[in-house]
């Protein structure tokens, strides 16, 4: 105080300390503005990583393999109840899938040698996979008696294996084969064994063996990896030892003598048998199928169309989007009308009070409360006490209503208040009546406000899990629900159900109902955001 | 009860009869007393200004006339507003009637953010006081021109009045005030928040509407009280200090305090 007083006037331009003062004051502006930019590059850093890993996970999802099948449609086989009975053809799962594992029989007749090859190869498609092809059929009754083509998902395990996505492989094309001989063993009960010579004995092959050992070495195993034999449809696997002279095969499917000749290829799949889904044998199947022009990716659209789902390959994010939209139509049934009217009343009707004062710390509190308590509360009263219907989107949406209120109320009190005093005052000194003025006036400029964080508060809700679970909309639904109090779950459950699949398949399908839930939420985000910039108003 | 004519000294030299008839106003927020013990007799027909430092209570007085301290959450009115008869500081008096026949135009332009013309149509709209579309857009045209707005507005009655320029705004919030043909008109600081041309503008439009309408206005501006009102109020810490016609006011107050305001010397 003292220097201020007795210094001679206004720092001068070329004052030393005013100068470093001033350097100073810069250095901080600076380095406030590092942190900002840090800080913004952090959070889309991360918001960059989760969408990258969450949107490469769902691609798999998004396309999947069909098998093509051309099924002759017998009426005994198809239509138990004959032509006139289109219900009985649809629900006719077991006919159809018959009519697949005859064709698959065909296709593959090795397949039949002992039962647990024949579970081998219909494992190539799933059961339930047939329902499709079973409501196409049902709305085509004058197919009997034709041969049809249909496609039909191919299990989930082999579209992994065919994405790339069960084992790593070094793939590589040999030399020409010269001869393929069968050698009959001694004991005639043991499998036939093939004796193939190659133009530059195998030299190549040889090669990429030594590689896979030394790639799977670290394992341990002795002969962690299988390596299979292909020219044309037709498929071989390598016996053990692979360090034998001549090197020994095992047919898989086709013929073998139809190895030679032609352009003979070699797969090593660097994972034993024993330690996936699928086996050797159901790897040539798909690559005979896929060779023969049977299998080919296309969009899973199934995935959208489908509801849920033991069986990843057919599963689909339908019924919970529906059952999603019944439980945030009652939600903002509740939540926004009551949060408004609270929000009004408080705002401009209450007096200023000890007890308004009460209500308003109450629902700031209550916006803080977690979700989870909501659903105790929503199981105790909705369920045990008024005896509404359990997993029903009524029972969640008023749960998340509730959950949602306390929200609305606040981004409702806030976007009132931004209406300026000077509005009302208007109003009222017109002659407008306190009502008048708060519905002619207040709430039409405040309502963009309103929306927003109504819609936002929404998006909340929209994501919440917890309190669903707990009411009981975790229950599997393949049904689309029909209104709001069938049974039913909502996208974040399914999500988490999910995410707790055993079969890896689960994965992606996961990845990609997440990415169904982001898209609704960014477009409920994005139309917040048109609203607010919409009707801004600035005084 | 006080006689009317013994307030002030000079009432009798203005010929026009009491409009508004104050008695005994105390107001109160909270605790705290704002107004202490006012009666003013203001005639109608004519303009009459208040003046004095902030804070005396110019605002809170000029307010108890249309009953606007009623939204004022602790604010309390005690004492007697007469207009043409009647009390109307009771509760038998609705305020939202009241307020039809006395308007009010704010410090600040207050448009709606509506249109121009929804501005001017509001009030007789909630009032019900035209039947037809032509009686509206007659109630509008004519509000506007008695603003002198309506050659400036006349070609975009259909764009928002918070586009117009702030003088223009005021005169919107005055034409609005006057569309429901009240019989006094409150203005507190009209064209503080102006520059001295559009200033200039509301002035002559207040001396054309003394014609018609009893208008009382608050001002800081010693020139402007002196050139547009008849009576002069001079307040100072919530009392009635001196009440009489402008010119007298102004050229020889009666008390030491007005004159210590009006030549600049505190407030
Ligand atoms: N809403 C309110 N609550 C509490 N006190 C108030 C309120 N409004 C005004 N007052 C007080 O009442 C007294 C008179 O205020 P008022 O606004 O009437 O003064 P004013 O003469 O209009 O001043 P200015 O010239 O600055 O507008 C002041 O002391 C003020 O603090
Ligand atoms: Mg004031």
């Amino acid at each position: 105080m003292t220097k201020l007083i007795s210094s001679p006037g206004p720092s001068r331009f070329d004052d030393p300390e005013a100068l470093s003062r001033l350097k100073k004051r810069h250095a901080a502006e600076r380095r406030f503005r590092l942190y900002g930019q840090l800080a913004i590059s952090f959070a889309i850093l991360f918001l960059g990583l989760l969408i990258v890993s969450i949107g490469s996970q769902a691609v798999s999802a998004f396309s999947h393999h069909q098998v093509t099948f051309h099924l002759p449609l017998n009426e005994e086989t198809v239509a138990p109840n004959g032509p006139g009975d289109p219900e009985a053809v649809e629900e006719n799962i077991s006919g159809f899938y018959q009519l697949v594992r005859e064709d698959l029989a065909r296709t593959f007749p090795e397949a039949g040698e002992t039962p647990a090859r024949t579970r081998e190869v219909n494992a190539l498609v799933t059961r339930l996979a047939v329902i499709p092809m079973a409501r196409e059929t049902s709305e085509h009754l004058d197919w009997l008696g034709e041969t049809r083509r249909y496609r039909t998902a191919l299990s989930d395990d082999l579209d992994l294996y065919l994405k790339g996505a069960v084992a790593d492989e070094i793939e590589i094309s040999l030399a020409e084969i010269l001869r393929a001989e069968q050698i009959r063993a001694e004991d005639s009960d043991a499998p036939p064994r093939i004796r193939l010579t190659s133009a530059d004995e195998f030299a190549s092959l040889r090669d990429a063996l030594a590689r896979a050992s030394a790639l799977t070495a670290d394992r341990g195993e002795a002969g962690g990896f299988s390596v299979l034999v292909q020219n044309g449809a037709n498929l071989v696997r390598l016996l053990p030892p692979y360090d034998s002279q001549p090197l020994l095969f095992e047919p898989m499917t086709g013929t073998p003598a139809n190895l030679a000749g032609g352009k003979p290829e070699a797969r090593i799949i660097l994972l034993p048998e024993s330690a996936r889904n699928v086996t050797d044998r159901q790897i040539a199947w798909t690559l005979a199928l896929q060779e023969q022009g049977r299998i080919r990716s296309s969009l899973n659209w199934a995935l959208l169309t489908n509801s849920d789902s033991t069986y990843p390959e057919i599963a689909g994010v339908l019924a919970a989007i529906v059952g999603s939209l019944f439980t945030m139509f009652v939600t903002a049934a509740i939540a926004i009308p009551i949060g408004i009217c609270a929000a009004l009343y408080l705002e401009e009707y209450a007096p200023k009070n000890r007890v308004t004062d009460l209500i308003e710390v109450n629902i700031n509190n209550l916006a803080a409360v977690p979700s989870i308590v909501f659903g105790l509360l929503g199981a105790a009263v909705f369920l045990n006490f008024l005896a509404l219907p359990r997993s029903a989107p009524l029972v969640g949406g008023l749960v998340l209503g509730l959950l949602t209120l306390p929200t609305v109320i606040i981004a409702a009190r806030a976007a009132l208040r931004t209406v300026p005093p000077s509005i009302r005052a208007a109003a009222l000194g017109l002659g407008a009546s306190k009502t008048q003025t708060v519905f002619h006036h207040v709430l039409p400029l405040a309502a963009p406000g309103i929306l927003t964080g109504a819609i936002i508060g929404m998006a909340r809700a929209l994501g919440e899990t917890a309190p669903l679970l707990l009411i009981g909309m975790v229950a599997f639904v393949a049904e689309v629900p029909g209104g709001p109090t069938d049974e039913a779950t909502a996208l974040p459950v399914l999500i988490y159900k999910w995410s707790t699949g055993a079969e890896r398949a689960w994965e992606p399908n996961t990845a990609a109902a997440i990415l169904v839930l982001l898209t609704f939420m960014v477009v409920m985000n994005a139309v917040a955001v048109f609203l607010r910039r919409r009707f801004e108003r600035r005084w | 009860m006080p006689d009317t004519s013994s307030h002030s000294a000079t009432t009798a030299s203005i010929a026009t009869a009491t409009k508004v008839d104050c008695r005994n106003i105390n107001v109160f927020y909270g605790d705290k007393q704002a107004i202490f013990d006012i009666s003013m007799a203001i005639p109608g027909r004519s303009v009459t200004s208040f003046i004095g430092p902030s804070g005396c209570g110019k605002s809170t007085f000029l307010r108890c006339i249309n009953r606007m301290n009623d939204t004022i959450e602790n604010a309390r009115v005690e004492g007697q507003v007469i207009i043409e008869g009647e009390n109307v500081n009771t509760d038998a008096v609705d305020p939202v009637l009241l307020r039809s026949r006395v308007g009010m135009v704010f410090q600040k332009p207050n448009p709606f953010p509506k249109s121009i013309y929804d501005n001017v149509a509001y009030g007789p709209r909630i009032h019900g006081l035209a039947r037809t579309r032509e009686d509206m857009d007659a109630v509008v045209q004519n509000s506007l021109t008695r603003a002198g707005l309506w050659e400036e507005v006349k070609d975009r009655l259909g764009e928002p009045g918070t586009g117009l320029s702030g003088g223009q705004q005021q005169r919107l919030c005055i034409a609005r005030a006057i569309a429901v043909s009240p019989e006094i008109i409150l203005m507190d600081e009209p064209c503080s928040a102006l520059d001295p041309i559009a200033t200039a503008k509301i002035e002559e439009l207040i001396d054309e509407l003394r014609e018609r309408f009893c208008i009382v206005i608050v001002t800081h501006s010693m020139q402007q009280a002196a050139r547009v009102s008849q009576r002069t109020a001079f307040f100072h810490l919530g009392k009635l200090v001196e009440f009489g016609d402008t010119e007298q006011v102004f050229t020889n107050p009666t008390d030491d305090r007005t004159q210590d305001y009006i030549t600049g010397r505190f407030g």
